[in-house]
């Protein structure tokens, strides 16, 4: 009756994520226990995985990389985040869109901007060492701390700022009135409230450092963390152990896994923002101050963002050889028109068709998680969580092992691409559908029904109509994150099937390094300009990043 | 279009939220389903709207058996407990939504829409968005839209719960009349008991899933069937004690009170109730009345002023305390706390159980 076309339409969403994706990955945790030929069970893969130091080096590489990148965020993000929310810094709006900009860009550009800046022969470098200045080695460790804490800082800032933002402000008040003093109040009061959403920024830089692939690629390879241990693995013609990419990424798995399942054992118990009264009032510098405190904000900006404006400058400049020449040019963009052109097309046409159909699957996905609750859609809550613990890179091997042979065949197309991207991105569709729901009233579904109106015509003419600047500004925050796709798409790519990432990334690696420039323009333009528009027209929206 | 409900219950997991509830509701009447947050009130009401569906029973909207009909297809209107009106539509489109549903020629729906705004004295205000309105102004908007398609059944879930003390009281009114002037049958929800007194044609109180009983508001107030009814309708003072050995006197707490009605056996238990504005001093009672009266004596605990009344707190023995209230606001009849006062009632309007 009135609910079959839910119940069948939670079906349907339920055989997708298992079908493409749960299915896959189960085969990536039978095979890690399974022997390459006979495929006899065998704990050699993890054996291996403890024995030899190159395998269980790269773990604590990921953790290592990931503890520091998030202490570093909180080191960065918490102050800034306090002070933009409690203090009248100078262009609060302004702050914002630039932090979340670093998030929206790819790393590895920003990776592959600091060796320019601070590598080897990089710019910066070369000047010091003229007036007698050596700096350290960028490579490896510092560099990969370096772009990890200035491109994820934002996860820790926002959350702070949203937290700080909404302490309900009689509760620093009723401190303040038993006698405690503002900073015994922000220290025993604000702080404790505001730790839960510090902590989940922070895990949220953890896991991206942890499942990032472009950037040790680039300026770590001597320091391989597991995503990248793991594709050497797979790519590796002459690997000794073919099944340790699967244990690899069966590690890897785990690792995100216990951190999600720890924050959320935690938060569960510290759920403490929720019925904010009044807002807390913001504090009124004197303009010396303010304006101190405004310029320590947009140094960090501009620190976070310097990568991107010298990888703009750099594809106008002309080259010769791996060498930047300061005389304006064209000729990178030429070079990467024309050699290039289809990557250009695949980015765009792959974005827009996994957009879509993320659309199509998560927003009826965030209504049944909602507003059809039962076991199922409480089984989905759980489902559509993996995509977020499951690195790209690794959802990347999944798919193209498991998609290989069988009843599907779907490596060596265009479709395994789009698939990967929908699964990542559907999740992110689902629940900022889910979010605009719940502060949806139901009733307001059953306002319509009572004046006549079915209930499937009631969720095009009302729910849909009010949800739909939430969906429109969610599509492309996703459009805009899966331009930037390099994880995944690195392992899935195909001849012919190749994006404007990939190209880039084979053109840092192969020091073609104008091409590299010319794709990082295009991909920030594209970025840039989508997000604009978000910000214009749907700023009063709440959209969630995650 | 009269409405009748037949053993209906309505389970949620375990929990049975309404237990095999009957109840007929008369054409035109204005019918209201009183009881505590919990007592299966508004899961009823939504049963009768089609916004859930019941495990046993059957529902008729007259002849018509409808507990099967989709909520779109049962010719209700409904007014909600937080208005629910569409955010996105202006207050003209919200009145027209439910007339062009149903298909209503273009030129016949702006006259309509125009009308229900006067009716509900939102003339002038059709192009405003809902955010631009009050509470106040909402709910009238929603009544407009429920009532535009001039429903069969007019429901109605708490809506003046959000509402300020003041603007509730009008608004009550104005809704009575309303309903008044379309003679439409009509179910309204409440928990406030004042609300639900002054409203209502007859009176439903549930508690636990189940109606306690069906009344006119006086037979309520004054005859209520049993001990969940009385407490939950204006103040009561509750008594315990045993029959005593001479006609119709029971002890309660070391002192003797007359309960009419008959006597029962010497020594058993009797449990009844005595309203706060039951309890008179002499001078209040007509003559006539006096022969009737039963006295009592008790100390002043509290004295409440309330301007047009005032209320006592009356120690009639150590550990038996009993409510009265006062209409007599002439500052010489006022008396202080400490004080012995007289009081009297008449046995005849005690509510024994």
């Amino acid at each position: 009756m009135k609910s079959s076309f839910w119940s069948l339409t939670t079906i349907l969403i339920f055989i997708v994520f298992v079908f493409f994706m749960i299915i896959p990955i189960i085969s990536l945790f039978t095979g890690s226990f399974q022997t390459e030929e006979g495929g006899r069970f065998t704990l050699d893969n993890f054996t291996n995985f403890v024995k030899y130091p190159s395998y269980w080096r790269s773990f604590s590489h990921s953790i290592i990389i990931g503890l520091i990148s998030a202490i570093g965020a909180i080191l960065v993000g918490v102050p800034l985040g306090f002070m933009v929310a409690r203090w009248n810094v100078i262009g609060k709006p302004l702050i914002i869109t630039l932090s979340t900009l670093p998030l929206m860009l790819p790393t590895f550009i920003a990776a592959f901007a600091w060796i320019i800046l601070l590598g080897r022969g990089g710019i910066i470098t070369k000047y010091l060492e003229t007036v007698g200045i050596q700096i350290g080695s960028i490579y490896g460790y510092p560099g990969m701390i370096l772009v990890f804490v200035s491109q994820l800082y934002s996860y820790v800032f926002l959350m702070t700022l949203s937290g700080f933002g909404s302490v309900d402000e009689s509760l620093e008040e009723a401190s303040r009135s038993l006698g405690a003093n503002p900073i015994k109040t922000f220290i025993k009061v604000s702080f404790p409230l505001v730790l839960p959403s510090i902590l989940s920024g922070a895990l949220l830089t953890f896991m991206s450092a942890i499942e990032n692939f472009g950037v040790p690629m680039v300026i770590a390879q001597q320091t391989p963390n597991l995503v990248v241990k793991a594709y050497v693995e797979f790519t590796s013609e002459v690997s000794k152990h073919p099944g340790m990419a699967y244990t690899l990424s069966v590690v890897l798995i785990f690792i995100t896994m216990a951190s999600l399942i720890i924050q959320r054992y935690y938060l569960s118990k510290r759920n403490f923002i929720q019925a904010a009264r009044g807002k807390p009032a913001v504090k009124q510098l004197t303009p010396g101050k303010r304006i101190a405190a405004s310029a320590v904000i947009y140094a960090v900006l501009i620190i976070t963002l310097i990568p991107f404006f010298v990888a703009f400058v750099l594809s106008f400049m002309e080259m010769r050889g791996p060498v930047f020449y300061p005389k304006f040019s064209l000729q990178s963009y030429i070079y990467a028109f024309e050699r290039s052109a289809r990557p250009i097309f695949n980015t765009y046409f792959l974005a827009t068709v996994a957009t879509v159909v993320s659309v199509l699957i998560g927003v009826p996905t965030g209504y049944i998680l909602t507003r059809r609750k039962s076991i199922y859609s409480n089984m989905l809550d759980i489902i559509i969580m993996l995509p977020f613990v499951i690195a790209g890179t690794i959802l990347g091997i999944a798919l193209i092992t498991f998609f290989n042979s069988g009843w599907i065949v779907l490596t060596g197309t265009w479709m395994i691409l789009a698939l990967s991207y929908v699964i990542r991105k559907m999740p992110f569709i689902a629940r900022s559908s889910a979010s605009i729901l719940y502060q949806l009233d139901p009733s307001l579904d059953e306002a319509s029904i009572s004046l006549g109106v079915s209930p499937m015509k009631t969720f095009y003419k009302v729910t849909f109509r009010l949800m739909m600047a939430g969906i429109v500004s969610g599509a492309i925050l996703s459009w805009v994150t899966i331009i930037s796709e390099l994880s995944s798409t690195i392992v899935l790519q195909t001849p012919g099937w190749s994006t404007m990432t990939v190209e880039m990334y084979q053109g840092i690696i192969s020091d073609d390094l104008g091409k590299a420039a010319a794709f990082s323009s295009i991909m920030i333009i594209s970025t840039i300009i989508p997000l604009l528009f978000v910000t214009k027209y749907f700023s009063k929206e709440q959209t969630p990043l995650l | 279009m009269s409405i009748r409900i037949v053993k209906l219950t309505k389970r949620f997991g375990s929990l049975e939220a309404v237990k095999d509830v009957s109840l007929e509701i008369n054409t035109g009447e204005f019918f209201t389903l009183l009881g505590p947050s919990g007592c299966g009130k508004t899961t009823l009401l939504r049963s009768i709207a089609g916004f859930n569906q019941p495990e046993a029973g059957e529902i008729y909207f007259g002849d018509k058996r409808i507990d099967k009909t989709s909520a779109h297809k049962r010719g209700i209107g409904m007014v909600f407990q937080n208005y629910a009106v569409f955010p996105h539509l202006t207050v003209y489109d919200n009145v027209a939504y439910g007339l062009k549903a149903r298909r209503v020629p273009a030129p016949e729906i702006g006259p309509k829409v125009e009308k229900a705004l006067q009716m509900v004295r939102l003339g002038g205000m059709e192009d405003r968005l809902p955010n631009q309105l009050s509470g106040g102004q909402l709910q009238r908007v929603a009544i407009a839209r429920a009532l535009v398609i001039e429903p069969q059944v007019f429901l109605m879930d708490e809506p003046l719960s959000n509402l300020d003390a003041k603007l509730r009281v009008e608004m009550r009114s104005e809704i009575r009349e309303l309903q008044r002037q379309m003679k439409i049958t009509t179910i309204y929800v409440t928990h406030d008991q004042e609300e639900a007194l002054s409203i209502s044609d007859r009176i439903a109180v549930m508690n636990l899933g189940v109606v306690e009983q069906v009344g006119k508001p006086w037979e309520i107030y004054n005859t209520p069937v049993n001990r969940f009814v009385v407490g939950f309708i204006g103040t009561t003072n509750f008594f315990e004690g045993e029959w005593a050995s001479q006609e119709g006197l029971v002890k309660v707490g070391g002192i003797l009170m007359k309960v009419g009605g008959g006597s029962r056996p010497k020594g058993e238990q009797v449990a009844f109730a005595i309203r706060p504005e039951a309890f008179k001093v002499a001078e209040q009672i007509p003559a006539e009345e006096r022969p009737r009266m039963f006295g009592l004596e008790g100390k002043i605990a509290k004295v409440e002023y309330l301007g047009f009344m005032t209320k006592y707190d009356l120690e009639l023995s150590p550990g038996l305390n009993a409510k009265m209230v006062s209409y007599d606001v002439l500052p010489r009849n006022l008396r202080k706390e400490g004080e012995l006062l007289e009081i009297f009632y008449d046995p005849q309007r005690v509510l024994v159980y």
